[in-house]
């Protein structure tokens, strides 16, 4: 099945509630984690599935380990979210997270879940919200320890031809902490998204 | 006419409190609000006795920083939480549900909290499920088990239990590339029972694979803990000793014969004697490789067998090579 592109106009809304979304998240966030939070301006991109390894690589921008936990949301809008770490650049999360005494392997892979959850929640509430979609989501879970980011997903286990993603960075100020937020929609549940866009276009 | 909901909420309300998979509600003040049949199974206070008090004096065991992290996110984030057993194996310390076939210790459990809206968009109550996953943790445990032991054979070899080949060329490489960078000290030993083809054709086969075992068990009696010794071909065994030199091996070596020479295997109604020659060599820097130490063994073990068997060979430099009688047999 060949994506229909998003129009003009359901291009320009995505933006704008994505950036209005991500504003919302990143305000959230420094609530909960009591720190300021940068992020980048959220970019919106149409993959083909072949240029898949080439495109995580170019995200990233390096050959660094990292570590990636993925989650399913569902409901009106579905997909996964894949949250990238620098794999060193974690430990600094468990201090802020409130797990200070036990470090061991498995409190450290519970910190990068609740912290991939609330990203991940931050950002996609808010574009539920502003589309009136309902959003449930799945637990985290790991998909890769210590990878390289064109490693991550290859095209042959894929079980789509075009996706949608919507990719931001986050970064917490005075830490040494950096991560990738992406938002992945399969082509099927694009036409949804589109229909969604289409009823808030039409509401304005 | 009554909304589909109205007629459904006697339902509703059965099946939240009977449903196998624990319910309770907590709000922003952290008290809890609805505790399902199976939270008061399991943690043995009724509904009755939690609901409008705060949770965490109702549970002064709970893992409190955690939970309340997990409850922020909802408040604040209008945002799902979770926990998994994988990570965090429970929160409640559950009896498990298995009191006659046993193998765990505690309930192990997945935990999802979701926030609920209320008519303002504001969430002020947190539902919380419980799901029991102690049998896909004691699935996960057995396939672990399994893993392990199946990674365990395939270094072992079938007939005697010892290691093989493939694991004594790893750790030969290994223990090597170790010796040379750090400049440790380390010896081969090759061991080869005599006449081995005889004890075949002699008694049989079957007769031969009991030498092999009795023999196997009785070198890994004599060894000591970082010793490593495997059955290198048919009749050949092979005994890594790191930390050792030429000396401590050939004392090793003298014991293993001695110990052989001594010992009848039983077969059947008969009794096998058998005796064993033994090839040492100790690494030096001129070997670049880890076969050049191997290859210095069997030269050396070549060399036992040439001065009439059940004795030790040692090469104790590429040029010169020592023949030293052991127990009862003759040296040169």
């Amino acid at each position: 099945m060949k994506l229909q592109s998003l129009t003009a106009d359901q291009t320009d809304t995505l933006q704008e509630i994505v950036n209005i979304a991500m504003g919302q998240a990143g305000d959230s966030l420094a609530r909960v984690l009591d720190c300021f939070v940068n992020l980048s301006v959220p970019r919106i991109k149409l993959i083909e599935v072949a240029q898949i390894s080439t495109h995580m690589a170019k995200l990233v921008k390096s050959d660094m380990p990292i570590t990636a936990v993925r989650q399913s949301f569902y409901d009106d809008l579905s997909g996964e979210a894949i949250t990238l770490f620098s794999t060193d650049g974690y430990h600094d999360l468990s201090e802020l997270m409130g797990y200070q005494n036990d470090l061991d392997p498995n409190t450290e892979k519970e910190v990068l879940f609740d912290v991939s959850n609330i990203l991940v929640g931050a950002c996609l509430n808010g574009i539920a919200e502003q589309l009136n979609a309902n959003l449930s989501f799945s637990a985290p879970s790991l998909i890769a320890e210590n990878t390289t980011a064109s490693a991550l997903l290859t095209p042959e286990s894929l079980p789509w031809d075009y996706a949608l993603q919507v990719e931001v960075n986050f970064s917490l100020e005075k830490r040494n902490f950096m991560s990738h937020l992406i938002i992945m929609m399969a082509e099927d549940a694009v036409d949804s998204l589109k229909r969604s866009l289409d009823a808030f276009l039409e509401a304005v | 006419m009554s909304s589909p909901e109205a007629s459904l909420a006697p339902f509703l309300g059965t099946v939240v409190d009977r449903i196998n998979i624990g319910i309770f509600i907590i709000n922003t003040r952290m008290e809890i609000v609805l505790w399902n049949h199976f939270m008061e199974v399991n943690s043995g206070k009724t509904a009755d006795e939690v609901v409008g008090r705060n949770i965490f004096e109702c549970f002064p065991e709970l893992p409190r920083n955690v939970v309340e992290n997990k409850i922020k996110g909802v408040f604040i984030l209008k945002n799902f939480a979770f926990s998994s057993w994988e990570q965090r194996p429970y929160l409640f310390k559950f009896r498990h549900n298995r009191p006659v076939t046993g193998g765990v210790e505690h309930m192990y459990q997945d935990y999802t909290f979701i926030p609920i809206k209320n008519e303002d968009g504001e969430v002020e109550h947190a539902c919380v499920t419980l799901v029991d996953v102690t049998d896909t943790a004691i699935y996960q445990k057995m396939l672990k088990e399994a893993l392990e032991s199946l990674a365990e054979a395939s270094h072992r070899d079938g007939l005697t239990g010892i290691y093989n080949r493939h694991h004594l060329e790893e750790s030969f490489a290994r223990e090597f590339s170790r010796a040379r960078r750090y400049g440790g000290t380390m010896s081969l030993v090759m061991l080869d029972i005599d006449l081995f083809k005889s004890i075949n054709d002699t008694f049989g086969h079957l007769a031969g694979d009991e030498v092999l075992r009795s023999t196997s068990k009785q070198l890994g009696a004599l060894l000591r803990q970082t010793d490593i010794l495997g059955r290198y071909g048919g009749e050949e065994f092979a005994l890594l000793l790191p930390e050792t030199n030429l000396n401590g091996a050939q004392i090793l070596a003298e014991r293993i014969l001695q110990q052989v020479a001594e010992t009848t295997v039983p077969y059947n109604d008969i009794t096998i004697q058998v005796t064993i020659s033994a090839g040492i060599a100790q690494y030096h820097e001129g070997m670049l490789r880890h076969e050049d130490l191997i290859k210095a063994a069997d030269d050396a073990l070549y060399q036992a067998k040439e001065n009439g068997r059940n004795c030790i060979c040692c090469a104790q430099a590429p040029d010169e090579v020592t023949v030293k009688g052991a127990g009862g047999g003759s040296s040169s």
